[in-house]
């Protein structure tokens, strides 16, 4: 297989595959995850300031009293790669065109330049984090295989997609053709690891917000 | 008539179609002048490898401007040999007798190596002329 | 010309200037990628070269690299090249036909054995033993096999000798593959191209002529002078790009501010070839100058890489599974969540103790 059949695989069976599991994975967690249920509460509702699971949604952005002291590295460099990979997924040229083919939706992008430098942060923050995660005996005793796995996964497709489209290590062709397979990996991946708190976090956060909202306690 | 003023004319400006690319030969050329100052070494840039946009070109001709100097030469096709507005930097043109362009250069040096004779050949004209001076006498 | 003659003096001999030989030089070393300070060195070394023999074989092609290569007029660099280059059997070009030609050819493979240059134009045909291309009653297999033995090197011009181009296109109903595949014991350049550019395989030559070797290649056997960048690389838009500037249709504003056309599907980013700078028709422009996106004629498979028009960051293809996927997943979410309340409610009705490892689930 040369690069450029490779390229074509992973834009064609490989996606095919990827996008097939991601969203059967998605649906299977999500269905399952949502009806859980919990048994009827027969109390009646407590009021109290701040009770509630839109409140909660917010206030688990913001760190607890003490802890921005004691986990800095957490805190900043994990706000700063979330709003990079953000940036970086929603707002490349490239990508809102594979959104535009997929969905039939498009919205303005950001200059290359932009996105390059916010990518070299993103990268910078992930490594860090990665650092302090091995560094902190705590972090590290609390640390699973998937904890790695999700970094490693994540991290990928940063990395590939700013080596390519930078020209660097490998030629285009193939770097873009495992930027494109890292995506892939991190896509069937995401229903089945932690990475799917992309999709349930602001619900699992207005849940416990609400229920302890209804008992009158502010989390 | 209607369907005539429908089509959307657009007036380009002149600095439609820049890059910024023509910008860094600029500074190429001012790098290569000052080392031509400093050692002596003239130093040349092909203008067709480059990315440049027809508009940089055009930029590029214009900040370099003119200069007093232009030579012709008519050598297998026609070359044009140009000063520039900047004394020791010259645009080379080389064209095939079809008159389409082959190179383009910018020569930074005192006198580019294509207008001087060779060595070689300024022998064979003197004993070209020793020999026809013969023949007249 | 002369065989023993070199290039320098047959030229004085034709009354050339030695400007017009640098001049020459100069336009060569630009093709050629190299520095002008080159031309020099390349005007020494080309005016001792010696003229080589040239046979060139058509196969399962269309002519378009004939077409191209035969556009390049006297007295041109690429001209001059042809003039120096004894082109012993072509097919489209020599005048004989039948016996005759296939007579001009056995004499300048026996006269040349060991020493002619070898180009190769189409796939080879290894379907059905070579039946599917035949010149002369013989299969192309056969004919490649017996001129490649006396060949100094073997020069394949176009995608399809190169890497088996349209005729290996999926499904690829001839068997056709590329000269590399039949041929293991020689020198291989691949200028590749649909159809190549007429002065990549005159600069292949002068290179072959200056240097007496095999120009450096790349690992798809490319020359690197010519294959070392992508058109990308090389491209006046390429600014555009690193700016996000892209045209959205063929005919909006960005198009004609002249903005990059990656979103229209073109594969400048991995085509490796010298468009850009070398560029059409004596020189006019390229594809992307005329605001048409790559479409990667000289890369392998370009013809099965999803369609021209498609961005390279889009899907190839249609996606097929993910509807069915999607009631695959709604199906298995449905079920685990019904075996789920099942467990629940048994766990309930046989007053089951939760213990601190059920958390961890």
């Amino acid at each position: 297989m040369n690069e450029i059949q490779f390229l074509t695989w992973v834009r064609s069976t490989g996606l095919n595959i990827a996008l097939g599991l991601f969203v059967l994975g998605m649906l299977w967690r999500l269905i399952e995850i949502y009806s859980l249920g919990r048994k009827q509460d027969m109390a009646p509702a407590r009021s109290a300031a701040g009770a509630s699971g839109w409140h909660t949604i917010f206030r688990r952005s913001l760190p607890p009293q003490g802890m921005m002291k004691s986990s800095p590295i957490s805190y900043i460099g994990g706000y700063i790669f979330h709003v990079g990979l953000f940036v970086v997924v929603f707002f490349l040229a490239q990508h809102i065109k594979l959104v535009d083919s997929l969905l039939g939706i498009s919205w303005p992008n950001l200059p290359a330049q932009v996105i390059d430098t916010v990518a070299v942060v993103t990268l910078a923050a992930m490594v860090l984090i990665l650092a302090d995660r091995i560094n902190k005996p705590v972090k590290r005793f609390l640390s699973t295989f998937g904890d790695y796995l999700a970094w490693l996964l994540t991290f990928l497709p940063v990395l590939t997609g700013y080596l390519a489209v930078k020209h660097m290590v490998l030629p285009y062709t193939t770097m873009l053709a495992l930027h494109i397979l890292s995506v892939e990996l991190l896509l069937v991946a995401l229903p089945f690891t932690k990475l799917i708190h992309v999709f349930t976090l602001i619900g699992s956060r207005w849940y416990n917000g609400d229920i302890s909202g209804k008992r009158g306690v502010p989390v | 008539m209607s369907s005539i003023s429908q089509i959307p004319v657009q007036v380009l400006t002149a600095n439609d179609g820049l890059t910024g690319q023509a910008e860094a030969v600029l500074t190429e050329i001012a790098e290569m002048l000052s080392r031509f100052l400093e050692t002596g070494k003239g130093d040349s840039i092909d203008l067709r490898s480059l990315p440049l946009s027809p508009a940089d070109k055009i930029w590029l001709d214009e900040q370099l401007g003119r200069g007093e100097v232009e030579i012709g030469i008519d050598a297998g096709g026609r070359s044009v040999v140009t000063e520039t507005a900047y004394a020791g930097v010259w645009k080379i043109e080389h064209r095939d007798t079809e008159e389409r362009i082959v190179a383009e250069l910018i020569e930074v040096t005192a006198m580019p190596e294509i207008v001087q004779p060779h060595k070689t050949d300024i022998e064979k004209s003197y004993n070209t002329l020793q020999s026809s001076l013969k023949q007249i006498s | 010309m002369d065989k023993g003659e070199t290039l320098l003096e047959h030229m004085e001999r034709q009354g050339m200037s030695r400007r017009t030989f640098l001049k020459y030089c100069a336009s060569l070393a630009s093709l050629m990628a190299l520095p002008p300070s080159a031309a020099a060195a390349m005007a020494e070394a080309l005016g001792k070269a010696r003229r080589p023999s040239v046979i060139w074989l058509p196969f399962q092609e269309c002519t378009g690299c004939t077409e191209s290569i035969t556009r390049s007029h006297s007295p041109s660099v690429e001209g001059l090249i042809f003039d120096m280059i004894s082109l012993d059997y072509q097919e489209t070009l020599m005048a004989a036909a039948g016996f005759q030609a296939e007579e001009a050819l056995q004499n300048a493979m026996k006269e040349n054995y060991g020493k002619y240059v070898l180009i190769i134009d189409g796939s080879v045909s290894t379907g059905m033993d070579g039946a599917y291309s035949c010149i002369g009653g013989r299969s192309n297999l056969d004919s490649l096999q017996e001129a490649a033995k006396g060949a100094a090197a073997i020069i394949a011009l176009g995608t399809c000798a190169s890497f088996g181009g349209i005729p290996k296109a999926n499904p690829n109903p001839t068997g056709a593959v590329p000269v590399s595949d039949i041929i293991k014991d020689k020198p291989i350049i691949n200028i590749s191209g649909c159809p190549p550019i007429p002065v990549v395989i005159t600069g292949v030559i002068a290179h072959y002529l200056t240097f007496g070797t095999v120009p450096e290649l790349d690992k798809h056997g490319r020359p690197k002078a010519f294959y070392g960048e992508t058109i990308h690389d090389r491209c006046y838009r390429r600014p555009f790009y690193d700016q996000g500037k892209f045209a959205k249709t063929f005919d909006d504003e960005g198009a004609r501010n002249g903005w990059c056309l990656f979103e229209l599907g073109c594969k400048g980013p991995i085509t490796y070839n010298a468009c850009a700078t070398s560029k059409w028709n004596d020189g006019t422009s390229f594809p992307i100058q005329s605001g048409h996106g790559c479409i990667g004629c000289s890369e392998p498979d370009f013809w099965d890489a999803g369609g021209f028009y498609k961005a390279l960051s889009t899907p190839a293809n249609p996606l097929k599974y993910v509807a069915a996927a999607a009631v695959a997943g709604a199906a298995a979410g449905v079920a685990v969540s019904f075996a789920n309340r099942a467990r629940k409610q048994k766990a309930k009705s046989e007053h089951e103790t939760a213990t601190t490892s059920d958390l961890e689930k």
